[in-house]
């Protein structure tokens, strides 16, 4: 809806972006052809989990965090688990680490199926919603749902349950699957890895704007492997690294005035995490299978269009799918589900790597065990500068564009982050105003 | 061989009254038999396939429809032969993304897929909290009546029970 300004201007109020998690808007100020102002402005309302884990249990942040997000509830439970054991000076068995893995391959397979196919496809090949996909693109749709099944079943197994797991704790696992149970994924992953192998070849024939950023890239990183459920440092493309423990003295959070989420800077600058920033950083340890169906798909070793995270998504995807297969292959029966933890007096940083990026949790604890002060910083509010300058480069180079045009590509442009900007609320209300 | 029917407990068993969906079903699979398979999902876009090649399928979830007291048991049809029901993009109550992906964008998209039964009946809860914790008084003492429209939807697409001792319903008859 367009509305005009007593000052000449205009407002286009799109009123909602959907295939987006949560609620949040978007204001875009043009005078005379130039972009004035772009706010990312996020209203999803303080939900006060990091409060709220002051003075429960060093036990309970598995549980407790994991309720933050239906979609990447294994991050939140992976980065605590780490941190604890961190400060408790555990280290857990090389059969744990494989089992954290494994699941939080059934997040990436749940989650990026999701996005790709439901949230973002839709986008370039031109519908509203994936209910209009479906009717001209039936066999996308319902290999999409069975590669997201197949998440949620690796999610169901080692999980206890296909959102909001609740088989993980400090220490490891209440329970270990069998090998029998596991070997029952098979099937399906290994269908899925050749779907999703294929995929990555339907994804590369999008038509994908011109756009590239020059962001400072940061990601896990672990000499052994692609990063998921952890890594030993923290890279970045501007050539800093460091160990993880050391994450809050480069990362900081502020408040800006227009956003409920809190924003984060990199050394005093933005910077940008998630999948484009993990493969670029980390591309020698993706699987010769994944490289060769990334080059081949027209990615170089590192990608910078923002558009093209859906290629890069779709990467990663069939990396999840031979990473379950391989763990499953490793797999015997036997070992203890967890090891003891005893709680000591400390602070910690555990880090994983989200489908959306590098999500990282800071707890301080006292020798009894007690949470004395939480830190949550999720990869969507990291990335929430990184938003806003796509939108302000999509709104300068696309200036010309009818309004109607401009906010599709804005709005797609905002879907390339997959932002979980809430875990809350459900709408972003897009403004373009022109004078 | 699949059973030709399928009753579906939905919700998050976390999340207050959104429990209750998995809590009817699982009192319905006492009263089933082999003819009638029970699950429980917390994911909708699970239903698109997991209810494919069944010929009745009963959905029982928490609903919020506003006006309404909490507990309240209503059922709407939604099988190949009854009207689309309102969706935008995802979700006739929400506007987002797979957050919001509801029941109803999940019987459209499986309209179109061509994986809807031809009989689905949603037997809805109105609920009053989503919070984490138990179920609200009313919805959990509404449980009954659930079960009891549960089977009486089973019994009106001609699918036998072997028997209930749910409220108001002859043992045996479920119906």
């Amino acid at each position: 809806m367009t509305h005009q300004l007593k000052d000449g201007g205009q407002v286009l109020n799109v009123g909602m972006l959907a295939r987006v998690e949560g609620e949040g808007g978007m204001h875009i100020e043009i005078k005379d052809r130039k972009v004035v102002s772009v706010k990312l402005n996020i209203f999803e309302p303080p939900r006060f989990y990091e409060g709220f884990l002051r003075g429960r249990k060093y036990t309970e942040p598995p549980d407790i965090t994991a309720r933050i997000c239906g979609i990447c509830p294994v991050a939140y439970q992976s980065a605590s688990t780490e941190a604890m054991e961190t400060i408790c000076g555990v280290t857990t068995t090389a059969e744990i680490q494989l089992m954290r893995r494994l699941l939080y391959c059934g997040e990436w397979i749940e989650s990026h199926s999701l996005h790709i196919f439901m949230l973002h496809a839709p986008d370039f090949l031109g519908y509203d919603s994936v209910l209009e996909m479906a009717k001209d693109h039936a066999d996308v749709v319902n290999m999409a749902l069975r590669l997201k099944k197949a998440g949620n079943d690796v999610m169901e197994l080692v999980g206890g349950r296909a959102i909001h797991p609740v088989n993980v704790k400090v220490g490891g696992f209440y329970r270990m699957p069998t090998l029998t149970e596991l070997e029952g994924l098979k099937p399906d992953l290994e269908r899925g890895l050749e779907d999703a192998l294929a995929a990555v070849q339907l994804v590369s024939t999008f038509d994908f704007p011109e756009m590239e950023q020059d962001y400072n890239y940061v990601s896990l990183r672990h000499p052994d492997w692609y990063p998921l459920e952890r890594g030993t440092e923290i890279v970045a493309t501007s050539g800093v690294r460091f160990p993880v423990a050391q994450v809050g003295e480069h990362i900081k959070e502020f408040h800006v005035e227009h956003s409920n989420a809190l924003h984060a800077s990199f050394d005093g600058e933005k910077y940008f995490v998630g999948p484009l920033a993990r493969y670029s950083l980390n591309f020698d340890q993706l699987s010769p299978r994944c490289q060769e169906a990334a080059l081949k798909a027209g990615l170089g070793e590192t990608c910078r269009n923002p558009f093209k995270s859906i290629i890069v998504r779709t990467v990663e995807l069939a990396y999840a799918f031979e990473e379950a297969l391989r763990i499953i292959d490793l797999w015997t029966d036997g070992h203890a589900p967890s090891v003891p933890v005893a709680p000591r007096a400390g602070e910690g940083i555990g880090a994983s790597e989200a489908p959306r990026g590098t999500i990282w949790h800071r707890y301080k604890i006292d020798a009894d065990g007690v949470i004395l002060d939480a830190q949550i910083v999720p990869p969507t509010s990291q990335n929430q500068a990184s938003i806003e300058a796509d939108l302000r480069l999509a709104a300068e180079q696309w200036v010309d564009l009818d309004d109607h045009t401009l906010s599709h590509r804005c709005e797609t442009a905002i879907r390339n982050y997959d932002p979980c900007i809430s875990c809350a609320t459900h709408f972003l209300d897009l403004r373009i105003k022109r004078s | 061989m699949k059973a030709p029917a399928m009753v579906i407990g939905l919700g998050s068993p976390d999340r207050g009254d959104d429990a209750v969906g998995a809590a009817v079903a699982e009192r319905v699979r006492g009263v089933v038999g082999d003819g009638v398979e029970v699950l429980t999902r917390e994911d909708p876009t699970a239903l698109v396939h997991a209810w494919h090649g069944r010929h009745v399928v009963v959905l029982v979830d928490s609903m919020i429809s506003g006006g309404v007291a909490a507990g309240t048991v209503t059922v709407r049809r939604a099988g190949t032969h009854d009207a689309p029901l309102p969706t935008y993009a995802f979700a006739a109550a929400g506007r987002g993304g797979s957050h919001a992906f509801g029941v109803a964008g999940a019987v459209e998209l499986s309209r179109t897929l061509g994986t809807l039964p031809e009989h689905v009946a949603i037997v809805g809860i109105e609920s009053t909290t989503f919070e984490h914790g138990p179920m609200s008084p009313k919805v959990e003492a509404s449980i009954d009546d659930a079960v009891a429209a549960v089977c009486a939807e089973l019994a009106s697409a001609g699918i036998a029970t072997k028997g209930s001792s749910t409220k108001g319903y002859e043992a045996g008859t479920c119906a």
